[in-house]
């Protein structure tokens, strides 16, 4: 008699249970206490287990469906009955078959009716009225031994035994076919069918071979199938291999993976941006770069003596502080420089301050807070307004303000002792300046060889915006302030003050 | 006679920070244990290192990240045969997993959910945390919008699995990766958060082992 299986009651309190998922298809077969179905209710998830052995005739109620307790999930025949046995379902769940009963009120059939009929007459006996009991119907007594046979108890595909030998003799992959024998069985003609396909199939072009399915399901998931041994017939691919070889490319790859890494690290949000920021840069910007040598003695004589000076009235200034100086003027000779290219306006903008970035990092952050309204300031005020930047950023007390609207920034890896370098503009900037290490290096004067404390500056310009001309000139400038440098410390430069 | 004591005896194990993977192996073992006789009822307790687990009900959408991103931000992820959506796991948080014969406490899962939430309820209320149920929602809450302690078991016939998580010490923004249970709106808070210290974790874990043990034992 086939055993019906309901949602369980797993608490005084549960009404309905959802049915996560199935773990068994109809068909399958069952073992006593193999897990068939998942259930759930609240935050408590079973595992639903066969309690007799049998095979799935039918799934009532599908996966993700919310069922009250007690409703009819599943049917299982047990071992040695046939599948006619099998009562489609609770009546409530197909009230259908009334319509479609004409024999509802005929004696309940016969086992020989129950194996001749098609299925609607001997489904006709669970008419909608009929109580629960109506279901157990008494199972053909000279049941059609075959079918019963058919089912593998260790979960195989269902075949007739002839037909199962037969595909181990032409090493075929019963997982490819589609049985057209009674209850889906595969039977020796569906394995003559297959192997005429076989034949007539073509090779392929680099001389794989393979399955027509394994083809398939190859092409589909974008798998080579070169170098992979098949076991099917001619020693062709099957989808049994494939899929051995997915399973064990996956756990290879995990294994990999645990190899290849240590850890991994947690991207800041301040990470997370300067990657799109960089990489949308790298990808609109078209980047060109020029470099100048410049000669920093006369920078230094300046910094010292405005240093010496000041005394202790002011800050220290420091070449980065006169490279901010130097920039700004360039910047304000230069408007066009800074500027931007608007891609939605398809236009070119002037930005109307002059906001210097100067990249920083702290504790491997790079971040670039921006001294603002660059133009008409002395050094000594550029100076202050950097060194409290770079002493919030240093301290993490950055605001948001803090980094925003550069219109121009400069990096600076001196200190590190780079020669030279290129900088990634950051959007939505036109130029960023990269300046290397102060260092002594031989430079020819007047046809003499002397020694000279020198740096390279390398200007990264979006040539949406600039052109190699203008963009030399800029930096030409940059130059020209920097090795002529009293213009950079004198107060009263620019507007008024 | 000793097969009776043994199975009304319950044990509790520390297991300090525990891998999810092994933790969940070690819990199979002692459930199939548990579920012969052979070994009395235990309770893990016990912390993850950062981990992102999901539950079989868990949709689409609650992680706002894959399971590369997730691994390259440094957390392990995996899929469990437990209720309830995704969680988060890691330093700083008690985790427990009750492995129990519940036809020993009544058959009843909706009991069994009921008593774990009351017994941590208990335990907060020692620190001075007033921690509610939520109707409709297991685990342990302080109000309909901030979540305390995660539930989700599994069962197999009456044989327990997983269990619960009470966020104590953890850094609550390792959560941000994902919307807790599937909630929206729903905020994680911990004892340190709700209280504005650090608290001993191990003191902590006593405490809740005592509640436990009044629950189950």
């Amino acid at each position: 008699m086939p055993k019906q299986i309901r949602m369980p009651k797993l608490s005084d309190t549960m009404e309905e249970g959802r049915l996560i998922a199935w773990r068994k298809r109809v068909g399958d077969s069952v073992k006593r206490g193999e897990v068939i179905a998942e259930i759930e209710t609240d935050k408590a998830d079973m595992e639903f287990e066969a309690y007799t052995e049998g095979v799935v005739a039918q799934i009532v109620v599908e996966a993700g469906a919310t069922v009250p307790v007690g409703t009819l999930i599943a049917v299982l025949r047990l071992p040695g009955e046939s599948e006619d046995a099998v009562v489609s379902a609770e009546p409530a769940a197909q009230p259908q078959a009334a319509s479609t009963a004409p024999a509802a009120k005929a004696p309940a059939p016969t086992a020989a009716a129950a194996v001749k009929t098609a299925a609607p007459a001997p489904r006709a006996a669970a008419a909608p009225s009929a109580p629960p009991a109506a279901l157990h119907m008494p199972a053909p007594v000279a049941g059609p031994r075959v079918q019963a046979s058919l089912v593998e108890d260790d979960g195989r595909l269902r075949a007739t035994p002839r037909a199962r030998r037969l595909a181990e003799e032409k090493s075929i992959d019963l997982g490819e076919l589609t049985g057209t024998g009674p209850g889906g069985a595969i039977v020796v003609a569906d394995l003559e069918t297959y192997l005429a396909e076989l034949t007539a199939q073509e090779p392929e072009a680099d001389g794989t071979r393979a399955t027509p399915l394994a083809l398939r399901m190859a092409s589909e998931a974008g798998t080579d199938l070169e170098g992979l041994k098949g076991s099917g017939p001619g020693g062709r691919i099957t989808k049994s291999d494939l899929l051995a070889h997915w399973k064990r490319e996956k756990s290879v790859g995990k294994e990999r993976e645990a190899v290849l890494f240590r850890g991994a690290l947690q991207l800041s949000q301040k990470r997370k941006a300067l990657i799109r920021n960089m990489v949308r840069s790298k990808a609109e910007a078209p980047h060109f770069y020029v470099e100048m040598d410049v000669s920093t003695d006369a920078l230094r004589e300046v910094r010292d003596q405005a240093n010496r000076d000041a005394g202790d009235k002011r800050v220290r200034l420091t070449y980065t502080h006169l490279m901010i100086k130097a920039c700004a003027l360039a910047l304000e000779k230069f408007p066009s420089v800074n500027a931007t290219f608007r891609s939605e306006e398809n236009d070119i903008a002037m930005f109307d301050a002059i906001n210097i970035g100067l990249a920083v990092d702290v504790q491997d952050e790079l971040v670039a807070p921006t001294v603002k309204d660059c133009q008409g300031k002395s050094v000594w005020q550029l100076a202050e307004e950097a060194n409290s930047l770079i002493q919030r950023a240093r301290m993490r007390k950055l605001q948001p303000g803090d980094y925003a609207d550069g219109t121009f920034t400069i990096s600076n890896l001196g200190m590190f002792g780079v020669d030279r370098f290129y900088a990634i503009i950051t959007p939505p900037q036109s130029s960023i300046l990269a300046v290397s290490a102060i260092a002594e290096r031989p430079v020819v004067r007047s046809g003499r060889m002397e020694i000279g404390t020198m740096t390279t500056l390398g200007l990264s310009v979006d040539h949406r915006v600039l052109d190699g001309v203008r963009a030399a000139q800029f930096l030409a400038e940059i130059k020209r302030l920097l090795e002529a440098p009293r213009e950079l410390v004198q107060d009263g430069h620019g507007f008024g003050s | 006679m000793d097969t009776a004591s043994a199975a009304n005896a319950l044990e509790f194990r520390r297991l300090g920070r525990v891998p999810y993977a092994q933790a969940l192996e070690l819990q199979e073992e002692l459930r199939a244990r548990v579920g012969q006789g052979e070994s009395p009822e235990t309770i893990l307790l016990l912390e993850h290192p950062d981990v992102i687990t999901y539950g079989r009900s868990a949709k689409d959408g609650n992680t706002k990240q894959s399971d590369t991103d997730l691994r390259r931000l440094g957390y392990d992820v995996f899929r469990v045969n437990r209720g309830g959506d995704v969680t988060w796991h890691g330093p700083g948080q008690l985790v427990g997993y009750p492995l129990l014969d519940l036809a020993r406490h009544g058959a009843d899962v909706h009991l069994y959910l009921r008593a774990l939430e009351g017994a941590l309820i208990g335990a907060l209320a020692g620190f001075g945390i007033d921690a509610h149920r939520r109707e409709g929602y297991a685990g342990v809450w302080l109000d309909e919008r901030r979540k305390i302690a995660s539930i989700g078991v599994g069962l197999r016939r009456w044989l327990t699995l997983h269990g619960f998580a009470l966020n104590v010490n953890c850094d609550l923004a390792r959560f941000d990766v994902i919307v807790p249970c599937g909630l929206d709106g729903v905020r994680m808070v911990s004892m340190a958060s709700v209280l504005g210290r650090e608290l001993d974790f191990a003191h902590v874990t006593d405490c809740v082992e005592d509640a436990l043990r009044k629950a189950f034992g």
